[in-house]
């Protein structure tokens, strides 16, 4: 009886994505469920995709396989009394070799919203490029922003139908809305977590050090910034897949804010002074 | 005069008209009655609604319902069909909150609902709804709203309206009487007594819901709704006796 | 790693969640519910992976609260569970399939408090309490000492005490915080230990 009720409403789920339905969200016949349908990649014609992919995709880095993909990072952002904090480095790497020291982590979705990239560089910028496309849909659609927790389940939503297929996406999706500041943790699994303090990649538990230490809800903006710029700092220190430059956002109620790129380097000599002065 | 026009749906007559969708209009013309109002931050639902035979089971009869915790729904036409929308509305109110986590705003809804009335007026072997509905709530501002929808797919937003039997003149009333700012109790009364403009029969033929953003909906009971009907009934005489006082004074 | 614990006591269901989102070495995340509401008298709390938990939890959710909406009338905690477990069964056979483990407690009008053990290959049992995880391993075996049928509100609160001491002493996880909640004729509400 129940089952025919769900039937109304669920589908075979081969007559609509053709290979692809992995979520029941994506099952459901209603019409947000539809608009926000999600892409079909072609995929192996194997009898598991999912298990072809990930066999040969590299996640962590950790053993040959044919798919390689650039990552080590470390991203943070957080929630404070005026606004939310977003700070990441800018390197990428493949295996020992540093790819790029100039990598944009952060990434402008809309005025109001903003990604950060950690995990598969290429995986990250083309989903949130995506969710980039369907919130300006959405906005369209209804004549006002799209929430942060909407945005976030939307990007959760899209890269849980390819669980498992080999997607490496950490990211934190910041932005304001009605609510006021949000900050939510999206990753490949998809999870999705709403929270006040993040931070992503290999580079996380040094960043995280720092941050955590400082952290107070009540932080002037100035102080705040500082802290995202010197936890990111701290992590790169240590982090041998961090590196380059600090690239550091703030979040308030007219939307985002570029506050500034920092070179490491200058950053240390400027860090190891203060330390200097303040041991002597 | 509508020569073969309307035996398929999707023809157009030479002048511009599709007969079906028009004839479904009429269908919700034909249907009772359903009012709403919005006032300050509250929105009221009012229908009248047939009496309930001796012997049936009154229960089962509902024309204001709720599609989810903030949004309710009346409707005038074929019960029939608006049961069928209703169902739809139900299934996408909950996969909106699935998909976007959000619940889904008035406007969505009512759009959506418009959406597929609209697409039964546009492909073969369909007939249209022949229901025009009501919708109120509250949106996740707290904003109060009022959405109506008819057959041919078109929604608006109001103020206050009516749909259904002599609406028209059920909205010339509420254009005279309606205003921005009015609270709970001014909203509920202003609602029945439009509602009392066409239902003869009184309150034992009235269904309300009252909806603000603090305490979600709420269907008022038929002794609150007597009540509120005692007291217009009063004014209304009081008023009267009035009215027949003045001439005299004047000869006087 | 994660900690789901439940009982049921004279006329109430209580269960009892860790707060802990952990990735790797990380804890992402220290105050996350691993619960939902599916109406006034049932509650699911759910582990297992991470992503099909959630997707899986509200999905059932938003099925049985339309079911509410459409009839006038919420499910069982019986009809829930056994929905939910079906539900849970078909998606093993096809291609996307979750791995969740749940415990679905409740209240019925007419029969009582009830707890129904789900685990992520959807069996389904009623039982008088459960855990799941690696904290069943401490905690069932205090529950078959200390659990008696009939229990009050106290004395229920007392076994879940020595089962969170248990695990806080033993368990190499260090899980600081947990979500308990009751499940009576009132409805589904928070408590304190």
């Amino acid at each position: 009886m129940l089952s025919d009720i769900v039937a109304q409403y669920t589908q075979d789920s081969t007559s609509y994505h053709g290979d692809l339905a992995f979520s029941s969200s994506n099952a459901w016949q209603g019409d947000v469920a539809k608009q926000f349908g999600q892409l079909s990649f072609d995929l192996p014609n194997t009898g598991n995709p999912a298990e072809f992919l990930h066999q040969y995709t590299d996640v962590k880095s950790d053993h040959d396989a044919l798919i390689k993909l650039a990552h080590g990072t470390t991203t943070l952002a957080f929630k404070y009394a005026d606004g939310v904090v977003i700070a990441t480095d800018s390197r990428a790497t493949q295996g020992s070799v540093i790819a790029s020291q100039s990598v944009k982590k952060i990434i402008e979705i809309n005025p109001y919203l903003l990604g950060t990239m950690a995990g598969g560089a290429a995986d990250c910028a083309f989903w949130e490029r995506e969710l980039g496309r369907r919130c300006r849909l959405y906005e369209l659609r209804n004549k006002e922003r799209i929430s942060v927790a909407a945005a976030s389940k939307l990007l959760g939503n899209m890269v849980y139908s390819y669980k498992g297929m080999g997607l490496s996406m950490g990211t934190m999706v910041s932005g304001w809305d009605k609510t006021g500041p949000n900050l939510y943790y999206v990753d490949n699994d998809g999870t999705r977590l709403k929270g006040n303090l993040f931070s992503v990649g290999s580079g996380s538990p040094f960043a995280y050090g720092v941050l955590d230490r400082g952290y107070d809800h009540e932080l002037q903006k100035e102080d705040a910034l500082e802290l995202g710029k010197r936890s990111i700092y701290h992590a790169t220190h240590r982090d041998a897949f961090s590196g380059g430059y600090v690239r550091l956002f703030h979040m308030n109620e007219d939307g985002w804010e570029f506050i500034s790129l920092t070179d490491m380097d200058d950053l240390h000599w400027k860090y190891t002074g203060d330390a200097a002065v303040t041991a002597s | 005069m509508s020569g073969s026009y309307d035996r398929a749906l999707t023809v157009f007559s030479p002048d511009g008209h599709l007969f079906q969708v028009e004839y479904a209009m009429e269908a919700v013309r034909k249907g009772t009655c359903a009012v709403g109002v919005r006032g300050k931050d509250v929105v009221v639902l009012g229908v009248e609604r047939k009496t309930a035979l001796k012997l049936q089971e009154p229960r089962t009869v509902r024309k204001i319902n709720m599609l989810d915790e903030h949004v309710y729904m009346a409707f005038a036409g074929l019960t029939a069909d608006a049961r069928v929308l209703i169902n739809k509305a139900r299934i996408e109110c909950q996969s909106h909150r699935l998909t976007v986590e959000d619940p889904v705003s008035i406007e969505y809804i009512t759009r959506y609902i418009a959406g597929v009335q609209q697409k039964y007026t546009q492909s073969g072997g369909r007939r249209p709804f022949g229901v025009s509905s009501l919708l109120v709530g509250f949106d996740i501002d707290r904003t109060p709203k009022l959405y109506q929808t008819d057959p041919s797919g078109i929604y608006y937003a109001w103020k206050a309206n009516a749909i259904g039997r002599n609406a028209k003149i059920v909205r010339e009333f509420l254009e005279k009487n309606h205003q921005d700012d009015m609270n709970k109790d001014e909203s509920v009364k202003l609602t029945v007594k439009a509602l009392l403009e066409v239902v003869q029969t009184g309150a034992k033929n009235i269904e309300v819901v009252v909806m603000t953003a603090d305490q979600g909906a709420k269907y008022l009971a038929q002794e609150d709704i007597a009540g509120i009907v005692g007291d217009i009934e009063k004014e209304k005489e009081i008023e009267a006796e009035k009215k027949k006082k003045k001439p005299l004074t004047r000869s006087s | 790693m994660e900690c789901l614990l439940g009982l049921v006591g004279k006329d109430f269901a209580i269960t009892v969640t860790d707060t802990s989102v952990i990735r790797s070495i990380t804890v992402l995340k220290h105050n996350e519910n691993k619960s939902r509401e599916l109406n006034p008298h049932t509650l699911l709390a759910f582990c297992g992976e991470p992503g099909d938990t959630i997707n899986f939890a509200e999905f059932i959710q938003k099925n049985i609260k339309l079911y509410g909406i459409r009839n006038n009338v919420e499910l069982s905690p019986h009809a829930a569970a056994n929905f939910t477990r079906r539900e849970l069964a078909q998606a093993l056979r096809s291609r996307s399939s979750y791995q969740t483990n749940m415990l679905v407690a409740g209240y019925d009008a007419q029969k009582g408090p009830s707890l129904f053990w789900i685990d992520y290959l959807a069996a389904l049992v009623e039982v008088p309490f459960a855990a799941h995880g690696y904290c069943a391993y401490y905690c069932l075996s205090i529950m078959d000492r200390y659990y008696r049928k009939d229990m009050d509100l106290e004395e229920a609160k007392d076994v879940i005490r020595k089962c969170i001491d248990e695990l806080q002493h033993r368990f190499i996880i260090n899980l600081p915080r947990f979500v308990i909640q009751v499940v009576d004729k009132d409805g589904i509400r928070e408590i304190q230990l």
